[in-house]
């Protein structure tokens, strides 16, 4: 399906629904008013639902919304956006009966930073389809194969087709990715406690502690998060390398065994930072010792909420 | 004023006089990674083929994070905790080369916050009064650029002491303030020149192609309770994370928090950024939150740019126009959208 007929599909399935009172509210994307950019968009009525549209600029995962929204939404929604969801429900911060997920065969979100390393020049205007992304500036254009510059995760998503668990389907089926092989990370763990902890502070050495990569996950639903706490107060608010480094390093604990590896951290980091080094050495451990890929499973939990009286680790017993 | 070039040949020299010898402190745009950033850098690092810096040039007088005084717990010396004030008679003078007019103008509305007839802060007004701050004006504005939207110009004098422009791959420079003619003329590589005609051109072409006023008429004359229950808050605010990228990296935001931090031998009291997007800026020690939900947060950023701002500071706008927030929201709320809607 090209664009036009995804964004039409959308708003038609988008009407349908509110019209059927399947939904209250369709959270899905419209067109951004700089270039490259889309905005998170709520719609509520028909005219609403003309301006939703799909596109290759998407940052957040849409599912971040979801825990505020009482009500039914439906959620138009990428193959991480679509896991998400489901992991909110299986965390019981939402319930099954008020999500529809529409789900829409995503073939990759591109990365900004990595176009801008690409065509550094200015960019006034933007187009694309599924495959191409035309940027132009004062006195020139160019054009960018769309997947030479997919985000990172895009490339090994394990759910570009959110068939299973979606509510309906928006497109044809595209076609798989193979997983991500984890190969850099065994590199990683080869190296000395001070090689890491060195590796693990410089990817965080420019966090301007905004916490956009927390308040864009669809994970970090706490009501107050640990670095908001002042009784006691856990946490330093200065640049010291060590309360930056504690942020990270307890949010990514906190999101093991939960992180769809949507990407949505990394995409919305002022600083770029590569967020998803810390959560992928999780998620790899949490998939090697329990076979669990989080998202994919409307009754399974993360294996970190569940205790099981069989559990071979003597600590537990 | 005296107006100067500074040949192509002649850069790399007159940067390196810019620190005066080593008396000040060059800031100026460089890479740092893969981003722009105003810092300091050797003269052959400074580039000035850009739109703006990732960041602003902020962090120059307020740091993300200041040590602002400590104490000692050593009881065997005479004054042990008791808090002394940090790095106020040793700082270096800086020289800003390369600042773009619309961030040495958002420095001038942060210098109202932090000097103005009720108080003076001590560590600004020293970083900020005994600076040099030489702009380069801009002769291709970036796509989210909107300086001239809200009262500024490409070519913009306000804040600085010296406005440059790139010419024939070297500079021209207009001196702004009597400082800064005394400062520039004995530099390396500094020959007097004319060139306030060819600026006062560029200018005009420059402004020609950017974007025309925002029309904030209603916003200025409007009481500020009705601005405030306006209905379009709500709806901006459903996909607002709270994040506080728009703050940290605006030029005008100005608010901090102030922390202790202490261990066996002493103890520092320091000033962080901090940022009316999160919910722990505004909470009561009762738990009390005068500011309850996303609503609330995101609109007071808004009221304080376009409306509080302004109110305080004779018109003058707290948004100048630097397009950093709108091209850094992870969720495109577009300050220009926001106007218009105050606007009504």
């Amino acid at each position: 399906m090209s664009l036009p007929e995804i964004n039409t599909k959308i708003q038609e399935t988008a009407k349908r629904l509110l019209k059927e009172g399947k939904a209250e509210v369709v959270i899905g994307y419209r067109q951004g008013t700089a270039p490259m950019t889309v905005a998170p968009h709520f719609a509520r009525t028909e005219d609403d639902c003309n301006q939703l549209v799909w596109s290759n600029f998407a940052k957040i995962n849409l599912a971040t919304y979801l825990p505020k929204f009482p009500g039914k939404v439906a959620l138009i929604a990428k193959g991480c956006d679509a896991r998400s969801a489901v992991g909110q429900v299986v965390e019981s911060q939402i319930a099954r009966e008020n999500l529809y997920i529409v789900g829409v065969a995503c073939n990759g979100m591109v990365d900004v930073e990595l176009i801008q390393a690409k065509e550094p020049r200015p960019v006034f205007t933007a187009e694309e389809d599924m495959a191409t992304i035309k940027l132009s500036g004062e006195g020139w254009s160019t054009s960018l194969t769309k997947d030479d510059v997919l985000r990172r995760a895009c490339k090994t998503c394990v759910c570009r087709t959110p068939k299973d668990i979606a509510d309906e389907l928006i497109g044809a089926e595209t076609p798989a990715l193979s997983p991500d092989d984890y190969a850099d990370l065994k590199a990683l763990a080869a190296k000395s406690p001070e090689e890491k902890m060195a590796y693990f502070k410089g990817l965080v050495k420019d966090c301007l502690r905004c916490y956009a990569c927390r308040n864009a996950c669809p994970l970090c639903y706490c009501p107050v998060c640990f670095v908001d706490e002042t009784r006691p107060q856990w946490l330093g608010k200065s640049q010291d390398e060590m309360d930056t480094f504690t942020f990270h390093i307890l949010r990514a604990f906190h999101c093991s065994g939960r992180c769809t590896s949507c990407g949505s951290c990394e995409a919305v980091c002022p600083m770029d930072i590569k967020l998803r080094e810390f959560n992928r050495i999780l998620e790899e451990e949490v998939q090697r010792d329990w076979q669990y890929v989080p998202g994919l499973n409307w009754e399974q939990k993360p294996p970190l909420t569940t205790y099981r009286p069989d559990d071979e680790a003597e600590f537990i017993k | 004023m005296a107006e100067y070039i500074v040949k192509e040949n002649a850069l790399r020299n007159f940067f390196q006089a810019l620190t005066e010898g080593g008396q000040r402190t060059l800031l100026a745009p460089a890479k740092v990674g893969d981003k722009l950033q105003m810092v300091e850098c050797e003269a052959d690092k400074i580039t000035l083929d850009f739109a703006n810096t990732h960041q602003s040039p902020k962090s120059a007088f307020f740091p993300q994070t200041q040590k602002l005084m400590a104490f000692h717990k050593d009881t065997s010396k005479s004054d042990p905790f008791v808090y002394k004030p940090l790095g106020l008679d040793n700082m270096k003078p800086t020289v800003l080369f390369g600042i773009r007019p619309c961030d040495a103008k958002g420095l001038v509305v942060a210098d109202k916050v932090f000097q103005n007839n009720r108080f003076t802060d001590p560590y600004w007004k020293t970083a900020y009064e005994s600076s040099i701050k030489i702009g380069l004006a801009c002769t291709a504005p970036g796509p989210n650029c909107f300086c001239t939207g809200v009262g500024g110009s490409p070519f913009s004098e306000t804040g600085l002491d010296a406005l440059a422009y790139v010419k024939d791959g070297g500079l021209a420079i207009k001196a702004i303030t009597a400082d800064a003619e005394e400062f520039l003329k004995g530099l390396s590589g500094v020959e007097a020149a004319e060139v306030a005609g060819e600026m006062a051109e560029l200018k005009k072409a420059v402004e020609a192609k950017m974007p025309g006023p925002i029309d904030m008429a209603k916003v200025a004359s409007g009481e500020i309770l009705d601005i405030f229950n306006q209905p379009h808050w709500k709806d901006t605010a459903d996909r607002c994370l709270n994040c506080g990228t728009c703050t940290f990296v605006c030029p005008t935001c100005h608010c901090f928090d102030i922390q202790d931090e202490q261990n066996e031998k002493g103890g520092v009291r320091m000033r962080n950024w901090d940022t009316c997007m999160s919910w722990i800026y505004t909470v009561h020690g009762t738990g009390h939150n005068p500011r309850p939900t996303k609503t609330e947060r995101m609109r007071q950023r808004f009221m304080h740019k376009l409306k509080y701002i302004p109110m305080k500071q004779d018109g003058d706008c707290g948004c100048i126009g630097c397009g950093r927030c709108v091209t850094l929201c992870p969720v495109n709320i577009d300050i220009r959208e926001v106007a218009k809607q105050m606007n009504g």
